[in-house]
């Protein structure tokens, strides 16, 4: 999650703070300490992480912007509690917060997700001698309880200041690491950014679900067959170096580029199993599905960013037996070999994906709707224009025709069965001198047929009697004749 | 989100009594062809559906929309109530389809108009609808069985509609208290039962619906608790479409639907089903389609506070919908979305010809892409519609700008300049090492070759990264040069495991065409055929679990080879040197490898040479003289023989016997 650090820079902030040592400290350099560790950190185990940062006293002031802008968002506020008075201090914003309107809403909670981390330049006995930290803890609870406070333990020193912003650290900006797993190939990964622990139902289960520090390859697919599923969240899979551990961790590493830059390229000679995995996938149009934990699936695949650059990426499923309907349940999927037959044929002209549903959606079915007039006409007029064209499209009038009668019965609406009757009817007296005998008999068979349904009471009235055809042998008979 | 809120389960009681067999006094036209047709005739009166056809109708519209959109965990159960109670299926997933419910409704059928209406009340019904709330689904018994101690985590909550036709509002606070005391009566059954759940909430949503024309005898009320179970709410609508429109907008409301409008689909008449009537129209129009889905495939908007939504969302004007605008795919390529979310999907209105064009069109395979219109005229593609299996989602397609913008490249990570893992090769790389090969093997080792053969001829980019080597890299026909000399190599050092190895190599060389630079290379193939010998014959026993292994050791050869080569090739291409001595005659070159190599096994004196050559060729490079000698002695002045036209290939001839 990007960062933005909001510092409060407001008078007070340049008290003095009593060291034994010669030198004079102010609250405002303790916090450039602490930000400055932030930022060290970050500068070497959190690199893609983007920052922020607003000073603020009773005006405020955008130091160094985003140059992008972000769904989600950190943002860490330091402050020294001191809150100040009258008009535009916190205590009163607080108090009117209810009194604002549209137009000048209270800025939290912020209209994104976020967490709002406050950093007090001073210990809690100094804010609790004031309403200061009833205040700040409002504010985190109008960001939805999303948000922490931190104070210095102890008294106001550099040391301290550490120890607090260490806590942070820990908190927001440890860096996920991961070891990916297929078979017995392995690579030591950063998952970037961290995946958040995620609540599956807030009532049945509501403890939040970690990923696994081991990401184990399950399987590949398809990307067809998988076909653009939706995900949680999406991640950067960097491989890291194993060469000196103590180098990787510590913060603030003073080692001149030229030196990092050679450890790079021996690095960059060692085959890692990342690089495999991201060639064979992208050449293979595949993903490969991999386990973050009990029932919960995320797929690895090559994301190109643009022509030359590409990336392994992981992107979490929901938790759950089947996060994709079209895939089934993923405890049934297997390797092809265990198959009878290959699923995919022998020619790879098949698929098994995606699976079909039980039962068929309203608008792959032909449902009768009648809500609207339209609806109720365009079935008529359907049953009408096959009639006129009997006996060639017998099957069709039929069909339709018995499509209608069982809407008609479900809804109890007996009053239309009786009316497309009177009309089969009324369309046998007109029918041209030239009409074939059948039709005749095939309508008035038809109008004899659904009177007898909208009656209601014989077994003509039930939903699974289908009207069939009249048995005639007009055509045989009319070709011997001729 | 709640599994089991009040949307898990749904109980519709609808009323059944005589009076129900009442018009809603709407006409409806149905007789309409005449009119163009046959002068003289008159067509038949039009008809109107009975109150009990509207509810039904209606019901049978919420149910559709909501199985659509939520085949799974959301259930129904349809009770109609005349002189008693009938419960027309069970919460069992089998019974929660609309075929299953029409054809209960048609052995139900309508009211009789001529039963006792004393005896008749929707009181059965409604005191049914309490009991079976209290019955416990599969899905809460899976899950309680699943918790274990925690069983009680398990919520059951419920939801009523009943469509009835009411006397007064004293008549709904009856029916209300009823519920109630129901509802208190069951708690306490369901107290001392395993098999059923006492209700924690219920929402009673009781409809009063009476003929177009008619005063209400009842009136609207808001959403009020009565008790900390229940809640009521009442609504007066007036049969026909109005009472469908007021479920429909109790649809989206009970499961948090929204409406997206799909506009600007191109459409072709000559989609219609045969219609005589729609003939003349040989052009294609615009039409727009209204889905609705759940509200979460809006929820970029909502966050952004960039609603592009017409009207607004006051109840019973409830038409607030979202416009994206169609993209006519353009191709059928496979591509992999970043997509946040995908929320099946239920037309509006399922019959019109627009939706049913739309729908089949997207059950047909294809996926369409939707651009969101915006004021600046820029344009975003935010969702996109797909089928998957019969089933038509809404996904959403992520908009805004990631954070995971301008990452560097796994190029320039760790392992990075190693890309080259010979993936295309992997068919034949993993099965040349096995110690016998079947005539399927075979035949794959072909394919591949066949494979690799066509890939040069379309010159196709090898699967390489360049990124490792500096500057612009091999050329693509030198890539494939560098390739083939490497796959040969592989090949060469198994053909003594069987004939059919043999048969690959075959088919291989057949493949491949040689240039005539080649034969520096060819000299340097055959050392390194001697270390695979070596390694292959130590490594046999773990090669046939490890193929990937032995794959990797390859391909740390064939690094080392490649970067010779590529040293090599720098010079060469490089302009300012000059061109490289050819000293040796091309035929001899040419012809000599193959006479050695398809020989089949070798003896131990050439491996023995071989290997001498081997070491001596990493202390120095080797004399172009001894490499052509025959016996040790070289012949010099060869040129002036070529020039004399006299045969070069003789003195090839004699150096191997």
């Amino acid at each position: 999650m990007p960062t933005v650090v909001v510092m409060d820079v407001s008078l007070s902030m340049t008290r003095p703070v009593s060291v034994e040592g010669s030198e004079e400290y102010q609250r405002k350099h303790l916090a450039v300490h602490g930000l400055t560790m932030l930022f060290e950190h970050m500068a070497t185990n959190y690199k893609l992480e983007f920052t922020a940062l607003v000073v603020f006293s009773s005006l405020w002031e955008l130091m160094v912007p985003f140059t992008r802008d972000y769904n989600t968002l950190q943002v860490v506020l330091v402050t020294d509690g001191c809150l100040g008075i009258g008009r535009g201090s916190l205590r009163h914003s607080l108090a009117t917060c209810n009194q604002r309107n549209e137009s000048s809403r209270f800025p939290l909670p912020f209209p994104f997700p976020s967490k709002l981390y406050i950093m007090c330049m001073a210990n809690l006995e100094e804010l609790q001698s004031s309403d200061s930290l009833d205040c700040l803890e409002r504010l985190v609870d109008l960001n939805n309880g999303e948000g922490q406070i931190f104070t210095i333990d102890g008294p106001l020193c550099l040391k301290n200041v550490q120890s607090m912003f260490g806590k942070l650290i820990d908190l927001a900006y440890t860096p996920f690491h991961a070891v990916l797993k297929c078979g017995h190939l392995t690579s030591d990964v950063q998952v970037f950014p961290r995946p958040e622990p995620f609540i599956i139902d807030e009532e049945i289960d509501p403890i939040p679900k970690a990923i696994n520090t081991d990401l184990e390859i399950v399987g590949f697919i398809d990307i067809a067959d998988i076909s653009s599923p939706p995900v949680l969240s999406r991640h950067l899979v960097l491989p890291i170096a194993l060469n000196k551990e103590g180098d990787e961790m510590g913060p603030g590493i003073t080692d001149d580029t030229e030196d990092e830059n050679s450890a790079n390229q021996i690095a960059g000679k060692i085959p890692n199993f990342c690089v495999l995995l991201h060639g064979s996938l992208k050449v293979e149009g595949m993903v490969a599905i991999v386990q973050l934990g009990p029932e919960w699936h995320g797929m690895l695949y090559s994301q190109a960013d643009s022509k030359k650059k590409s990336n392994l990426m992981m992107s979490l499923f929901e938790p759950g037996p089947e996060p994709l309907p079209w895939l089934g349940k993923m405890a049934q999927l297997g390797p092809i070999s265990d198959a009878k037959e290959n699923p995919y044929g022998e020619d790879d002209n098949k698929s098994p994906f995606p699976l079909q549903p039980k039962n068929k959606r309203s608008y792959a079915q032909n449902v009768t709707v009648w809500i609207k007039p339209s609806g109720l006409q365009t079935d008529v007029q359907k049953i009408l224009r096959n009639a006129r064209k009997l006996p060639e499209k017998t099957q069709t009038f039929y069909k339709e025709l018995n499509r209608l009668r069982k809407a008609a019965l479900a809804f109890g609406f007996l009053d239309l069965l009786k009316g497309v009757a009177d009309m089969l009817e009324r369309e046998c007296t007109l029918l041209p001198d030239t009409a074939h005998p059948d039709a005749a008999f095939q309508l008035t068979h038809a109008a004899q047929q659904l009177k007898a349904a909208s009656n209601g009471t014989s077994e003509y009235a039930a939903y699974d009697h289908n009207i069939t055809p009249l048995q005639t042998d007009f055509s045989s008979s009319s070709t011997e004749r001729i | 989100m709640k599994i089991f809120s009040e949307s898990h389960k749904t109980v519709f009681v609808v009323d059944h009594c005589p009076y129900m067999a009442e018009s809603c006094r709407q006409h409806v036209e149905f007789d309409m062809l005449v009119k163009n047709r046959t002068q003289g005739i008159i067509p038949l009166a039009p008809i109107s559906k009975s109150l009990w056809t509207c509810s039904v109708e209606s019901s049978m519209e919420y149910c559709r929309i909501m199985y659509d959109i939520f085949p799974f965990k959301k259930l129904v159960n349809f009770i109609v109530s005349d002189s008693g109670a009938h419960i027309l299926n069970s919460w069992t997933q089998e019974d929660q389809n609309l075929q299953e419910l029409m054809a209960a409704l048609a052995a139900v059928g309508p009211p009789n108009p001529r039963a006792d209406p004393e005896c008749c009340s929707i009181l059965h019904g409604l005191v049914a609808a309490v009991e079976t709330l209290c019955k416990i689904t599969e899905y809460q018994h899976e899950a309680r069985t699943m918790l274990m101690e925690n069983a009680e985590r398990v919520g059951n909550r419920g939801r009523i509609i009943c469509i009835t036709n009411a006397k007064s509002d004293s008549h709904v606070r009856m029916l209300e208290d009823c519920v109630q005391e129901t509802i208190h009566e069951h708690n306490k059954l369901a107290a001392n039962s395993d098999h059923l759940m006492q209700i924690q909430k219920c929402e009673l949503v009781l409809i009063h619906t009476y003929p177009v024309g008619e005063d209400s005898l009842v009136s609207d009320r808001f959403k009020k608790e009565l008790s900390p179970v229940l809640t009521s709410e009442v609504h007066s609508v007036r049969a026909g479409r109005h009472l469908a429109t007021k479920l429909n907008v109790l649809v989206q409301q009970h499961f948090d639907l929204a409406s997206t409008t799909i506009t600007n689909i191109p459409m072709k008449p000559t989609f219609n089903v045969c219609d005589q009537e729609e003939q003349h129209a040989n052009t294609s129009a615009n039409y727009d389609v209204e889905l609705l889905h759940h509200k979460d495939a809006h929820v970029d908007f909502i966050k952004s506070g960039d609603n592009h939504i017409g009207g607004n969302s006051r109840e019973g004007t409830f038409k607030e919908t979202v416009t994206l605008k169609w993209c006519t795919p353009r191709t059928n390529s496979v591509e992999l979305h970043y997509c946040t979310g995908a929320y099946r999907i239920s037309p509006v209105d399922v019959n019109s010809r627009p939706s049913s064009c739309l729908t089949n069109f997207l059950l047909n395979g294809r996926s369409v892409l939707l651009e969101q219109p915006r004021k600046s005229g820029s344009k975003v593609i935010s969702h996109m519609l797909s089928s998957h299996g019969g089933e038509i989602f809404l996904h959403v397609l992520s908009s805004s700008r990631s954070i995971l913008e301008d990452p560097p490249s796994i190029s320039e990570g760790c392992g990075g300049r190693v890309t080259d893992y010979r993936i295309t090769v992997v068919p034949l790389a993993s099965v040349i090492v096995k110690e016998a090969l079947t005539d399927e093997d075979v035949l794959n080792c072909q394919k591949t070759i066949y494979n690799l053969v066509d890939m040069e001829r379309k010159n196709d980019p090898l699967p390489i990264s360049t990124v490792g080597t500096r500057g612009k890299g091999p050329k693509r026909d030198e890539q494939y040069r560098i390739m083939w000399n490497e796959l040969e190599t592989l090949v060469r050092a198994h053909i003594n495991n069987s004939d059919k190895h043999q048969r690959v190599l075959e088919c291989l060389l057949a493949c491949r065409s040689k240039p005539p630079e080649e034969e520096e290379r060819k000299k340097r193939g055959r050392k390194r055929e001697d270390k695979e010998d070596k390694s292959e014959k130590s490594g046999k026993d773990y090669e046939l679990e490890k193929p990937w292994q032995e794959s990797e050791r390859l391909k740390g050869l064939l690094d080392r080879e490649k970067e010779e080569l590529a040293e090599a090739e720098v010079i060469k291409d490089s302009p300012d040197s000059p061109e490289p001595p050819n000293k040796k005659p091309l035929v001899t070159m040419d012809e000599i490898p193959p006479v050695e190599k398809t020989k089949g096994p070798m003896s131990l004196l050439s491996l023995w040479s071989n290997r001498i050559n081997t070491a001596n060729s990493r202390k120095h490079q080797e004399f172009t003289g001894r490499l052509n000698s025959v016996n040790n002695k070289a012949e010099l002045y060869q040129h002036l023989k070529e020039e004399n036209g006299m045969e070069t290939t003789e003195n090839g001839k004699a150096s191997r016997q």
